[in-house]
């Protein structure tokens, strides 16, 4: 995934770990913070995608909705031993996402897991509009 | 949000009730470590747990608090069971998280040199790591006779004895587990990783007990100066992950159905009495039992490499489990509350249970001294032995602390750890180390923890467990 890593920054937190990142609007926001998420956990040498997932989600709320996104990537890394390589959302409400994923499987020769992320936590969640970007703040739990 | 404190005595720190809270805090600490806990927010955090619905008495933190999400770590609450709650983030995603201690009957002068190749055959035996997967691959009825048998599973397919199962908490099986609330998620999680260590600050050491305290509770744990003892803290991987995941989800759309006030939505609940609540308790109760199997199938593990390593007989060894305590969890006790005796639900994030003598849920061997509570230090330090007291139950629902607490995020331990090689450190201080994760040294060094002897200090000051004896580490294997 290309990503520019002063796209977030990491959040003191004594026991865990968290993510505070900006956004040009609620769909880059939300493409950034998987993004984040991804970094923080796994490096990854250039690999050709093998995959392809759609996610349809519902919650109530976007700081609902930015927990469940995460934790669907985090599933796919933990669950289904899938490194998530390309993000794209398709459409985004307050309640809704929809996005493809591209993802490799996780082979230890190419993926170095740097930390692990055991949740996304609603802990502090924060998902706001400023005066022209979003901004979102979340806690792991690592 | 700024928290007032009231020092009520050396030990002991009042939140008064202000606001929405329903209850006071109170905060089992000491002069030292007091101060450290105005930089993070764990106070806040003692303060929204008092604004639950069926609360009991107090919101407690014991000495080792620390900013978790949701409740701290450290906290203890408890809740009635007709107007109360539980709630997946007051135990945490590692449920039954513990530990468990083996005494053997060898002493540290016939360990000597070999204790690096100890720690590496301990390295190569047991499985750790980032989502590491074990020896054992459950097919589906096993895994929820896991969920519902805990270690008793373990002991009747070769791991370890019937004797073990006494010296275990709740004896290794907590009733209610019900495997038909797991979602398939959480079954697939738990399919390969039983038996497994995990990463992080979990961990196995090789131990000597380095000074007893108590020489009546220590003859009674089977303890003495010198000898060899081994050490493993592990939970219920990621079976119990995704069960506190799957229900906070699910509570987490409830609450905001019911407009339910959450000071903070990590703190998600279910009343007790609800049908969400019981499928909770059941669920959570399966990762209880899971991580009850994880921690016997891992000291048969490492009695076997202790066997192979050293060349010696299962007597000449002499392992026995001296207890195994879990600090992750909810559990339905008897308490007196106002000289009336009731049925709580009693939350421990972060919280090791500490019965006093005589408690009639104490095994006949224990029940002269209290229960051994077990509190691990860092890899660098000290880990300690105490015993239950009546101070626990009069003060913090039968609770008493469940390590050093952190003292530094992960990123600035970290940091503070650049240019400095961890492993040379520790090897000076004659303390042997191999970890999987690259940053595990660094981000798990002494200096990312308080110290662990103030916390127990600060733990028999005020009470809640008495001490017994110390135990340094000599071999470390980490995730």
């Amino acid at each position: 995934m290309d990503s520019d890593k002063q796209d977030f920054i990491v959040l003191n937190h004594t026991a865990d770990s968290g993510i505070m990142v900006c956004g040009t609007d609620v769909r880059n926001l939300f493409e950034k913070a998987a993004i984040a998420m991804m970094q923080i956990m796994v490096s990854c040498k250039h690999t050709e995608k093998t995959r392809t997932i759609k996610l349809s989600l519902n919650e109530q709320d976007l700081p609902g909705l930015m927990v469940r996104w995460l934790g669907e990537i985090l599933y796919l890394f933990a669950g289904e031993k899938e490194v998530v390589s390309g993000i794209r959302i398709d459409s985004i409400s307050p309640s809704h996402l929809a996005a493809t994923l591209e993802s490799v499987p996780f082979d230890p020769d190419l993926h170095e897991i740097l930390c692990e992320i055991k949740a996304v936590t609603y802990h502090q969640i924060q998902v706001v509009e400023k005066d022209d970007f979003w901004e979102a703040r979340v806690i792991f739990d690592l | 949000m700024s928290i007032q404190l009231e020092k009520l005595d050396n030990y002991r720190w009042r939140i008064p009730k202000t606001g929405q809270m329903r209850v006071p805090g109170l905060i089992f600490s000491s002069p030292e470590l007091i101060k450290m806990l105005h930089k993070d927010q764990s106070l806040t955090q003692v303060a929204n747990v008092a604004t639950l619905p069926g609360i009991v008495k107090q919101s407690l933190a014991m000495p080792d608090i620390h900013w978790g999400y949701g409740f701290p770590i450290g906290g203890v609450a408890a809740f009635d069971l007709n107007e109360g709650i539980i709630s997946p983030g007051g135990v945490g995603y590692d449920i039954n998280c513990g530990c468990r201690l083996m005494t053997t009957r060898l002493s540290a002068s016939e360990i000597g040199p070999l204790i690096k190749d100890l720690v590496s055959a301990m390295f190569k035996n047991i499985p750790s790591g980032v989502g590491s997967t074990g020896r054992i691959h459950l097919s589906k009825s096993d895994e929820a006779n896991v969920a519902v048998q805990g270690s008793a599973w373990a002991v009747k397919n070769g791991f370890g004895v019937s004797e073990d199962l006494e010296r275990t908490e709740d004896y290794g099986t907590m009733a209610e587990a019900d495997p038909s609330v797991l979602s398939e998620r959480a079954i697939k999680r738990g399919k390969d990783q039983l038996g497994t260590l995990g990463s992080g600050n979990h961990f196995l050491e090789i131990q000597v007990v380095d000074q007893v305290y108590d020489p009546e509770k220590a003859g009674v744990f089977n303890i003495r100066e010198g000898q060899i003892t081994v050490f493993i803290h592990s939970g219920s991987r990621g079976f119990g992950y995704q069960i506190c995941d799957d229900f906070l989800k699910e509570i987490s759309k409830k609450v905001i159905k019911e407009k339910f006030k959450l000071p903070d939505r990590q703190l998600a609940c279910a009343r007790l009495k609800s049908n969400l609540g019981k499928r909770y308790f059941a669920a959570m109760a399966c990762a209880a039992n899971y991580a009850w199997a994880n921690r016997q199938i891992l000291m048969h593990w490492a009695k076997e490499t202790l066997l192979e390593s050293l060349s010696i007989s299962p007597g000449e060894l002499g392992m026995k489990l001296l207890y195994d305590v879990c600090h992750n969890i909810a559990k339905k006790e008897l308490h007196t509350v106002e000289g009336e005796q009731i049925v709580l639900c009693v939350h421990r994030k972060g919280a090791t249970r500490s019965l006093p003598p005589g408690h009639h849920l104490l095994p006949e061997i224990y029940r002269k001294v209290g229960q051994p509570v077990l509190i691990p230090g860092d890899m660098g330090t000290y880990s300690y032995i105490l015993a239950g007291t009546e101070g626990a139950m009069t003060q913090s629902f039968g609770s008493s602390c469940h390590g050093a607490g952190r003292l530094l995020s992960r990123s600035q331990a970290t940091k503070k750890a650049q240019g400095r090689s961890i492993r040379s450190e520790l090897e000076a201080k004659g303390i042997f180390v191999q970890s999987r994760g690259k940053k595990t040294l660094k981000e798990e060094m002494s200096d990312a923890y308080k110290d662990v002897s103030q916390v127990v200090e600060a733990v028999h000051g005020s009470g809640l467990a008495c001490k017994v004896a110390r135990l340094r580490p000599l071999g470390v294997i980490k995730g």
